[in-house]
C-alpha cells in the first residue's frame, strides 16, 4: 500500500466495521430455526406461565450464542494475524504450534474419563481442552527455544512434529472408545457452538478483548519482526521479548476460544490474509480490523450452522471452510492482480 | 500511567464487575431435581423414547420428537425438534414442553442442564443395556402419571422376552458374528445389547470380550472363531435382497468358515436392532429367526 495509514483513517475505518458487526449480530439474532416475536419476547404479557418462550429463545439462546460467536472469531483472527506476523509464514493459523491436537486430546481424555464436575461452571471437556492446548504451546515453545532462538523453523517443526504425535494419540483413543464417546469427541473437533451461560461470555470476551488490545499495544514491534528479526533488532525492538510476550497471548486467546467452542478452522488463517489483501499489512490497522471481521464472519458462518439445515444443525467448521474458502479465492484474485503480489 | 497499566486497571474493573454481577454459588444451584407434577407437554429427544412415549399411550401429550423418529408411523406426524446428534434447542423452547425427556449418552449430556438453566424440566435417561430399558420405561411412568401402563408395557416385554428364551433353552448356542461395517470390519463386541439380544435369541457372541464396544476385527480372528451365522444390518437401507447377493459375494472370500459352508449369512432390517425400545422383542425374534429358521421359521 502506498497511502501511509493515519490515525484518522484508522480510526473511521474501525468505527465502520464495528458498525457493519453490529449490524451483522442484530440481523443475524433476527434468524433462525422458529419463528419468533420481538415485541412478544419484550411484553410481560405473552407469559404463558412464568416461561416466554419467545424472549428465552431470543436472549438465552440466539444472543448468547451470537456473542460467542463473535469472542470466538475474533480471537481466532487475531492470533491468525500474530502467528503470520511471527513465524514469517502466510499459512500459519493459531492451530499451527499444536494447540488443535493438544486441545483435542485434553478433551478426547475428558470424554473417555467420563468426569463430570465444573469447575467455574465449566465442564471437564472445556477445562481440559484449555489445559491441553496451554500444555502443548509451552512444550513446543520449550523446544523451539532449544532449537535457537532466532531459528522459526525450529518451532515450526517442533509445532508439526508435536500435532502428529497428539493427533496420532487422539486416533489411539478413539479407536478404544465406546462408540458414543467417539461421535462426542468428533463432535467437539468439528467446532460445536452452542449458547453459554452470560457469566462465561463476560469472563471470555474480558480476556479476549484484553489479549487483543495488549496486541494491539504491540503491532509497531510486529511490523518490524515481520519484516525480519536482524532488521528489528538494529531498529532497537527487543524482539525476544516481543515474541514471547505476543506468543503467550495469542496462545491464552486462541486456547479460550478453544476452550468455549471446539476446534473451529479456518476463520484464523483467511480473515487476516483477507484484511491483509483488502487493507495492506500494517499490523496497527491489521489486528483490529480482523478482530472486528473474523467476529463478523463466525457470526454469520454460525447462524447459517444453525438455519441451513434447520431444525438440525451443521458443525460451524463446515460452513466456516465452505463460504469462507470461495470467498477468500475471489479476493486472492481480485486483489493481487491489482496490486501484485510482491507489490 | 502507562497504556499498560490503564489496561490492567480496566481489566481489573471488568472482572470486579462480572464477580458482583453474577453470583456464583446460586448460578451453581439452580438445577431443577424435581420434576413438575401434571406434565402435559412433552419433547423426546431420541427415536426409542418417542417411541416409549407413544406405547404408554402419551400421543396427545407429545409436542416435539427427533427428526429420524418414524416409529410408530404417527410419530413423523409430530413436531421436529432436530436429530438426536444436533438438538435444536430454539425448536425444543418453541415446543413450549413442561417435560423434556432426553437421552444420558454422551452426545446429549449437556442438553438436559443447558435446559435446565433457563428453567425446563429435563429427565435424562440412559438406555444401554436391556434392564436400562425397563428403569427408563418406570421413570417416564412415573413422571408422567402412567405408571400402571408402564408396569403393563415392562411386563409384556418380559414377557415376549421369556417366550423367545424358552424357545431355545434346550439348545446349543449358535455362534453369530453381528457385523456393523465391513471395511474396515467391525462387529458388535460383548458389551452391547446386541449381545443380550444374541444370547437371549440362543446364540453366543463369535468374538470375546474386547476394549471396545464395537471392535474391529481381523480376517486371522474370524477363521479362528469358526462363525456358525453372520448378520448384517441394512443401516437403513431399503434393497435387502441386493444386499444380500453383495454379502454373499463378500464372505464368499472366507470359504472355510461354516457360515460361508452352509450359506448361513442374513441381511435384516435393523429397525428394532439399532436402538433399544419397547419393541426390543421383535429385534431378539429377528436375531432367533436367523439362528434357528427350522423353529422360529423363516
Amino acid at each position: 500500500m502506498l497511502q501511509l495509514l493515519t490515525v484518522k483513517k484508522l480510526v473511521y475505518r474501525l468505527i465502520a466495521a464495528l458498525i457493519v458487526l453490529a449490524v451483522v449480530m442484530v440481523l443475524c439474532s433476527l434468524v433462525g430455526s422458529q419463528n419468533i416475536s420481538l415485541k412478544a419476547a419484550f411484553s410481560p404479557s405473552s407469559q404463558t406461565g412464568n416461561i416466554n418462550s419467545d424472549y428465552e429463545i431470543f436472549v438465552h439462546v440466539r444472543l448468547s450464542r451470537i456473542i460467542l460467536a463473535a469472542i470466538v472469531g475474533a480471537a481466532l483472527a487475531c492470533s491468525g494475524v500474530i502467528f503470520q506476523a511471527l513465524l514469517r509464514n502466510p499459512l500459519a493459523d493459531p492451530y499451527i504450534l499444536g494447540i488443535s491436537s493438544g486441545a483435542g486430546l485434553g478433551a478426547i481424555i475428558a470424554v473417555i474419563s467420563g468426569f463430570s464436575w465444573t469447575l467455574w461452571g465449566r465442564s471437564p471437556i472445556a477445562v481440559f481442552a484449555f489445559a491441553g492446548a496451554i500444555g502443548t504451546v509451552w512444550l513446543v515453545w520449550s523446544i523451539g527455544k532449544v532449537t535457537g532462538k532466532s531459528n522459526v523453523t525450529g518451532l515450526l517443526l517442533a509445532g508439526v512434529v508435536v500435532n502428529a504425535f497428539f493427533s496420532a494419540m487422539i486416533m489411539f483413543l478413539t479407536s478404544i472408545a465406546k462408540s458414543s464417546q467417539v461421535h462426542a469427541t468428533i463432535f467437539w473437533l468439528m467446532g460445536n457452538m452452542s449458547e453459554e451461560k452470560f457469566e462465561v461470555l463476560w469472563f471470555g470476551g474480558g480476556i479476549t478483548l484484553a489479549g487483543i488490545i495488549a496486541l494491539f499495544y504491540l503491532s509497531p514491534q510486529l511490523n518490524a519482526i515481520s519484516f525480519g528479526e536482524k532488521d528489528a533488532k538494529s531498529m532497537g525492538i527487543s524482539t525476544a521479548k516481543t515474541q514471547t510476550i505476543a506468543f503467550a497471548i495469542a496462545a491464552s486467546i486462541t486456547a479460550i476460544a478453544v476452550s468455549l467452542s471446539g476446534l473451529i478452522g479456518f476463520v484464523g488463517l483467511v480473515i487476516p490474509h483477507a484484511i491483509r489483501l483488502v487493507f495492506g499489512p500494517d499490523h496497527r490497522q491489521l489486528l483490529p480490523l480482523s478482530a472486528v471481521f473474523g467476529a463478523g464472519f463466525l457470526v454469520i458462518a454460525d447462524t447459517l450452522a444453525r438455519i441451513i439445515v434447520a431444525p438440525a444443525q451443521l458443525p460451524v467448521g463446515v460452513v466456516t471452510a465452505i463460504i469462507g474458502g470461495p470467498f477468500f479465492l475471489i479476493l486472492l484474485i481480485k486483489y493481487t492482480s491489482k496490486i501484485g503480489w510482491a507489490k | 500511567m502507562n497504556k499498560w497499566s490503564w489496561l490492567v486497571l480496566i481489566s481489573a474493573c471488568w472482572f470486579t464487575v462480572g464477580f458482583v454481577m453474577f453470583d456464583f454459588n446460586s448460578a451453581q444451584n439452580t438445577q431443577n431435581t424435581t420434576l413438575p407434577n401434571n406434565v402435559q407437554r412433552i419433547v423426546a429427544t431420541a427415536p426409542n423414547i418417542t417411541e416409549i412415549l407413544f406405547a404408554l399411550g402419551l400421543e396427545e401429550k407429545i409436542v416435539g420428537v427427533t427428526i429420524f423418529s418414524t416409529f410408530p408411523p404417527k410419530a413423523k406426524e409430530k413436531p421436529k425438534i432436530g436429530t438426536f446428534w444436533y438438538p435444536d434447542i430454539e425448536a425444543i423452547i418453541a415446543a413450549k414442553p413442561d417435560l423434556v425427556v432426553t437421552s444420558a449418552t454422551e452426545q446429549q449430556k449437556t442438553l438436559g442442564p443447558r435446559l435446565e438453566r433457563i428453567g425446563y424440566y429435563s429427565l435424562a435417561l440412559k438406555i444401554k443395556k436391556i434392564d436400562d430399558l425397563f428403569h427408563a420405561i418406570d421413570a417416564i411412568g412415573s413422571a408422567t402419571a402412567k405408571q400402571h401402563q408402564a408396569n403393563l408395557l415392562i411386563a409384556d416385554i418380559k414377557e415376549n422376552i421369556a417366550r423367545i428364551s424358552n424357545m431355545v433353552k434346550n439348545e446349543k448356542k449358535i455362534k453369530v458374528l453381528y457385523v456393523v461395517q465391513r471395511k474396515p470390519l467391525r462387529v458388535a463386541g460383548r458389551d452391547t445389547f446386541i449381545n443380550e439380544m444374541i444370547e437371549i435369541a440362543g446364540g453366543e457372541n463369535a468374538i470375546g470380550k474386547t476394549v471396545q464396544q464395537y471392535p474391529p476385527i481381523g480376517a486371522e480372528q474370524i477363521i479362528i472363531s469358526d462363525v456358525d451365522v453372520i448378520i448384517e444390518p441394512t443401516m437403513g437401507q431399503k434393497n435387502v435382497a441386493k444386499l444380500r447377493d453383495n454379502a454373499i459375494e463378500y464372505w464368499s472370500r472366507f470359504k472355510n468358515i461354516s457360515a460361508v459352508k452352509n450359506k448361513r449369512i442374513y441381511v435384516v432390517d435393523d429397525d428394532t436392532l439399532s436402538q433399544l425400545g419397547p419393541r426390543v422383542y421383535e429385534g431378539i425374534e429377528t436375531i432367533a429367526h436367523c439362528l434357528r429358521p427350522e423353529v422360529f421359521g423363516n
